[in-house]
């Protein structure tokens, strides 16, 4: 695995040659940036042709505004943030597109333990004491189009919390989250790991719920880029798809590999964290910081022989829902011609056809959410308008 | 009498000629006085004026009032700094702090790729956006300066609008910036520009404003054009000004880019602070926040060197 020459390249080298040999993708110090950073760290990348370079960014709104105007050539990015830029949701408006999903699962969501105290261990206690109304309970999330901010307004709302007018509601960078849930400021928030470990880590929080328990093997991060890009370098783009393709499986392959993954990725160039805050979750082991432990059979997961990685159409248009759902999106929009716009599946099919990657039999799934309520992408504009807590 | 005499030392007249009768002791010329052999200065310890020898208790008393005050000062602040740390579980006290600044200066420029290197690179590469921010704000600042203080109509067109910008923070700029340049280091340098190009341009006016009317009315007596009374009278008497609102920009400039780097990423001290925070590493934030000060220290002492160095007279 690794370093194989150019000369026996998987590539036929002519038409298919990589326009772009150097590409700049962004990404955030989160744990699901793993695929990316071992595509890079471990030398798929050169296999296909291109170099990767990983590039640590400030913000989720930096990321935004740097694949927008062209310092990135792509990006680890919020699922939602995708969409959301590209419909010009309360910011600025471009073309964008999906080139793969890069990891399914491995966000939650942490309560504090003053809300612990209070006897809000889960979603129905915490319904019953934020029916006190004996003070504003603060929630926060990355962005908001943003995925983190999808679960938490579904986990909130299946639970008859009105995530907008019975809490109040934010966006802070992570480390803020965790610096004011230290000093009783915030009660609740959803991110990506290796936040909520860290929070129990610090004794200041537990884990409420996972998202994998809201949406069992939801979409969470994508590898995003503009639409102009995935047009203009299509061997470039199918080249980063191959490369991370491999890369997502050989994370999955062992634990013993998601364990290499947690140490090089808690590096100061990526995460910049103590590999124990990454490693246990990485490989399933789960402890929520009020005494249960367990081995979660679906944690993060990067590959899960290629139904991770497949742009389906309707993960998108669930997000389009959402936003729908909640007043970000003022009117329906056509979701199928959106998410059809934006994924890009031709693509992906070529590069898993390069890779030898199994690629799902159709562009939609059926699953069902921790309410019971089952998105197949069949009607979206009944699902969004069918919820009963809403904008 | 005669010991009286003798006790005045150099200045009265010598004891010899004293003592051989001539009581017009007082009209020897004192200038030559001193030829008698015996002139004993030393027995007395009257504390005149040290003129030749002074004690090496004089510079020792100097020194110690120049550096014990400060070094007191610091024992204060890193004593309560530990005070704290005790009291608090997760805030490190001064000794945690000093072990980690020890590893991150013992490789100050080790490069582990861009998003990885060494505190050295990290203080240069945010020193050169100040640099062009900095000098480019200079370049703009002066010569405005120059004009509002010259021309009456051009100060009070500019004045309102000077008023309404200065007090914008950057991290309002910055958007701006981005949007418009469309990168982040273009938009890094503009919110530099932007912030600490006031002090300049009023100081300088300022001190186009303070020129003695005398200095001006010898210009209209001797018929000097615009460009000679600028080079010849304003720019010299103008400059302690000038430099007073280059000290106070460079100030703002190392505090501007230290929070632009935090909203912008790529290798800068500020967002190595913001990596550290995202890390939750406070040992490191208390490091960069003694590098910042320490940079932004040496700065403004280099300014002021210069500053003496070219300004005529007392500053």
């Amino acid at each position: 695995m690794g370093t194989m020459l150019p000369m026996g390249g998987a590539w036929a080298a002519g038409s298919d040659k990589p326009e772009i040999e150097e590409v700049k993708i962004g990404f955030i110090p989160l744990t699901d940036c793993s695929s990316v950073v071992m595509a890079s760290v471990m030398g798929f990348d050169k296999k296909y042709g291109i170099k990767i370079t990983p590039s640590k960014e400030a913000s989720w709104a930096g990321v935004r505004d740097k694949l927008a105007n062209g310092e990135l050539h792509a990006a680890h990015v919020l699922y939602g943030l995708v969409y959301g830029l590209h419909l010009g949701v309360g910011g600025p408006k471009k073309d964008m597109a999906v080139l793969m999903t890069l990891n399914n699962n491995g966000q939650a969501i942490t309560l504090s333990n003053g809300l612990k105290d209070k006897g809000a261990v889960d979603g129905a206690s915490l319904a019953k004491v934020i029916a006190r109304k004996d003070k504003e309970y603060t929630f926060a999330q990355t962005f908001p189009t943003g995925t983190h901010a999808m679960w938490l307004y579904y986990w909130l709302a299946a639970h008859g919390i009105d995530p907008f007018r019975d809490v109040k509601n934010i966006v802070v960078p992570p480390p803020q989250m965790v610096a004011n849930m230290r000093v009783g400021n915030m009660d609740g928030y959803c991110v990506g790991e290796p936040w909520n470990q860290r929070a129990i880590v610090d004794k200041i929080g537990f884990t409420a719920v996972t998202t994998q328990d809201i949406w069992t093997d939801h979409p969470e991060k994508v590898l995003g880029a503009t639409a102009e890009f995935a047009a203009k370098y299509p061997n470039t783009a199918r080249a980063m798809i191959c490369a991370i393709l491999e890369a997502s499986r050989w994370i999955d392959a062992s634990a013993a590999n998601r364990s290499k993954t947690a140490e090089t990725v808690a590096a100061k160039s990526f995460v910049n964290t103590d590999v124990d805050v990454i490693r246990s979750r990485m490989i399933g082991q789960y402890e929520n910081g009020l005494g249960k432990s367990w081995s979660d059979k679906n944690l993060m997961k990067f590959y899960n022989d290629g139904q991770v990685n497949y742009p389906y159409l309707s993960d998108g248009m669930w997000f389009l829902t959402q936003h729908r759902r909640w007043g970000l999106l003022k009117q329906d929009v056509d979701y199928l011609a959106v998410a059809k716009a934006i994924n890009q599946t031709e693509l992906y099919k070529q590069a898993a056809a390069q890779v030898g990657v199994p690629v799902p039999k159709s562009d939609f799934r059926t699953s069902k959410l921790i309410d019971g309520v089952v998105w197949d992408g069949k009607d979206p504009k009944k699902y969004a308008a069918s919820f009963k807590v809403r904008a | 009498m005669t010991t009286a005499t003798l006790a005045q030392g150099l200045e009265g007249p010598s004891a010899a000629e004293m003592d051989s009768g001539t009581r017009n002791a007082s009209h020897v010329a004192r200038d030559g006085a001193a030829t008698t052999t015996e002139a004993p200065v030393a027995t007395s310890p009257a504390p005149g004026p040290v003129v030749n020898r002074p004690a090496i208790g004089e510079y020792f008393g100097s020194f110690m009032r120049a550096v014990l005050p400060p070094l007191i000062g610091l024992a204060l602040v890193v004593g309560l700094w530990a005070l704290v740390a005790m009291k608090s579980s997760d805030f490190p006290g001064p000794s945690k702090t000093f072990d980690a600044a020890v590893v991150l200066f013992s490789d100050p420029f080790y490069s582990n790729g861009p998003n990885d290197q060494g505190i050295g690179w990290n203080i240069l590469s945010s020193l050169k956006r100040v640099a062009v921010g900095f000098g480019v704000a200079a370049l703009v600042g002066i010569p405005l300066g120059f004009i509002i203080g010259r021309f009456a109509f051009m100060n009070s067109m500019l004045a309102p609008i000077i008023s309404l910008l200065r007090p914008v923070s950057p991290l309002a700029w910055l958007p701006i910036g981005l949007m418009v340049f469309k990168a982040a280091d273009p938009a890094s340098t503009w919110t530099i520009f932007i912030c600490s190009i006031w002090p300049m341009i009023l100081n300088t006016a300022q001190g186009v404003q303070r020129v003695p009317q005398d200095y001006l009315n010898v210009a209209r007596v001797l018929n000097l054009s615009e460009f000679r009374i600028i080079t010849k009278i304003l720019f010299p008497s103008v400059l302690p000004y000038m430099l007073t609102g280059i000290r106070l920009s460079i100030g703002t400039a190392w505090l501007v880019i230290v929070a632009a780097e935090m909203l912008t990423g790529g290798v800068g001290i500020g967002f190595w602070v913001w990596d550290e925070w995202n890390n939750l590493k406070v040992e490191h934030i208390l490091i960069a926040i003694f590098v910042i000060g320490i940079v932004g220290l040496l700065l403004e002492y280099l300014l002021l060197l210069i500053a003496r160095r070219f300004s005529y007279g007392v500053n």
